[in-house]
């Protein structure tokens, strides 16, 4: 009565990808056999060893910098952009088709891959990675911000033609202020998913605090180790609650 | 000083014309009201009025220039004289009482002062003055959203009129107010109609509205006029062919 035909069919089909999936990445729960392996282990990271903490914050300000610049110019760029790339704002059909391919192709090319690129070519240090996170959040944000303005209410862009405002200024002085609150909740997630990703372009060379923990990892000093990831925590956290804040304040 | 000559909207993928034919001239000093049911094409003649919409035929005539062959920057000067509200007010959310009402006179500034948002003394001055013709002045700076609904088309007409239109189109501007308001809303209208000497023409689904205060009705249906004269002689016949499908065989000297 409650399962049709397909329901089961579905099921089985779940229930193959689940199998293969498994297969795939060796799945394994004997594994934990040797849990108190990864005890000992954790046991080394305490208790912490705080002589490192000022060079440790010092590093944490580089990452807060670098997620900032990379993301707060990524957002400046993709604004502009977005009008472009937004079906009922675009110049022109050609602009709009070209900005929007341009924007998936910035987006499919990952940070890490940007970073390894550019660290190539401008050296180890946090300034190729602030620009890997800018492009891939020119090419996020401009997205996500597009798809806003193309759900814009049209009553004010209208009404500010009727006033007799230029075309491009009456969707400017309409849309943004609709849009505002969501595109900060917008930059500031992106703000939050860029500290995450200094961290991971700190493992390959792009300082900061990711770096650092790459660092303390590899040379087994656990007992920084675990500093680090605290120190990690507390800024993805604060940085979360500060967000919630200022897109409370805006809306 | 307005004249309509044959015009016809259709609109992409439709399969019957929005407006066909349609032939009005309008005189200042003229309290316009546009009657019909929905789709009857009402909305679409008043935004081919100020060059929203374009024709596909015929042509719209404002003191002698044609609004529908015109140029952007050349219908940019041409609709900065015709003020026009709405029937959800259109207003800029976020944005104070004040703020809407000075977006009014863009249309008279460099894009560049608009940009920044500097305004004169006298500009601000005169903003201030229209708030309070249209009884704002206590609310001058809350913020749009949180006004009442007569509140917030009192701020479009506000808008409208610091244009210093000589022709005031209204898009069924009282179609989601209730019955008292939407009268106020009229009542003012009318005042300010007179004051200022307009050319007013409204969008209207209240027909006792449109027997009070206009001095001209015209009906559409299905696009085409099928009334034109003043607010006495829309009688119940008129009505009902009006809004009606029933009788049909009705001969009309009109179209």
């Amino acid at each position: 009565m409650w399962f049709k035909r397909r329901n089961i069919i579905t099921f089985l089909i779940l229930s193959l990808f689940i199998f293969i999936s498994m297969r795939l990445t060796e799945f394994d729960l004997s594994k934990f056999r040797d849990f108190r392996n990864m005890i000992d282990f954790l046991s080394q990271w305490f208790p912490m060893d705080f002589s490192k903490l000022p060079n440790m914050l010092e590093d944490s300000l580089e990452t807060l910098s670098m997620a900032f610049l990379g993301s707060f110019l990524g957002l400046l760029i993709a604004l502009p952009i977005s009008f472009v790339a937004a079906w009922n704002t675009s110049p022109s059909k050609y602009l709009y088709h070209f900005s929007r391919f341009a924007l998936s192709f910035v987006r499919s090319i990952p940070e890490i891959v940007f970073g390894l690129v550019l660290l190539t070519a401008l050296g180890l240090g946090p300034f190729p990675a602030v620009l890997a996170i800018m492009f891939h959040n020119v090419g996020v944000l401009g997205k996500l911000i597009s798809e806003l303005i193309e759900s814009a209410d049209p009553g004010p862009q209208e009404a500010m033609k009727a006033v007799g405002a230029k075309n491009w200024f009456a969707y400017l002085f309409s849309i943004l202020p609709q849009i505002w609150p969501n595109v900060l909740s917008h930059y500031f997630y992106r703000f939050e998913v860029a500290i995450r990703t200094s961290l991971v372009l700190g493992f390959i060379g792009g300082g900061g605090i990711g770096q650092r923990l790459f660092n303390d990892f590899k040379t087994f000093q656990y007992s920084s180790v675990s500093l680090d990831v605290l120190i990690i925590m507390v800024i993805v956290i604060v940085v979360d609650l500060y967000g919630s804040y200022v897109r409370k304040k805006v809306i | 000083m307005l004249e309509i000559k044959n015009l016809s909207v259709r609109y992409r993928g439709g399969h019957e014309n929005a407006l066909s034919g349609i032939n009005l001239t309008f005189e200042k000093g003229e309290f316009v009201c546009i009657l019909g049911k929905s789709g009857a094409g009402k909305s679409t003649f008043i935004r081919c009025i100020n060059g929203l919409q374009k024709p596909n035929q015929g042509q719209v005539s404002w003191n002698g220039e044609s609004v529908s062959n015109m140029t952007e920057k050349q219908l940019l000067k041409i609709r900065r004289e015709m003020g026009m509200i709405f029937q959800h007010f259109n207003l800029i959310p976020r944005l104070s009482v004040l703020q809407n009402v000075l977006t009014g006179m863009f249309g008279y500034r460099s894009t560049y002062k608009n940009l920044i948002g500097w305004f004169s003394p006298e500009e601000v001055n005169r903003a201030k003055q229209v708030i309070e013709d249209v009884g704002l002045t206590e609310q001058i700076g809350r913020r749009v959203e949180h006004l009442s609904g007569g509140q917030k088309q009192r701020v479009g007409i506000a808008r409208a009129l610091l244009q210093q239109p000589k022709l005031l189109l209204g898009d069924e501007p009282v179609s989601s107010l209730d019955p008292g308001t939407s009268n106020h809303i009229f009542t003012l209208l009318q005042e300010m109609h007179n004051r200022h000497q307009l050319l007013t023409v409204i969008n209207v689904h209240d027909v006792d509205l449109a027997r009070r205060f206009a001095t001209r009705i015209i009906a559409l249906k299905d696009g085409k006029i099928v009334f034109d004269g003043s607010p006495e002689l829309f009688n119940e016949i008129e009505f009902d062919h009006t809004y009606h499908n029933a009788i049909k065989n009705k001969q009309h000297s009109y179209t």
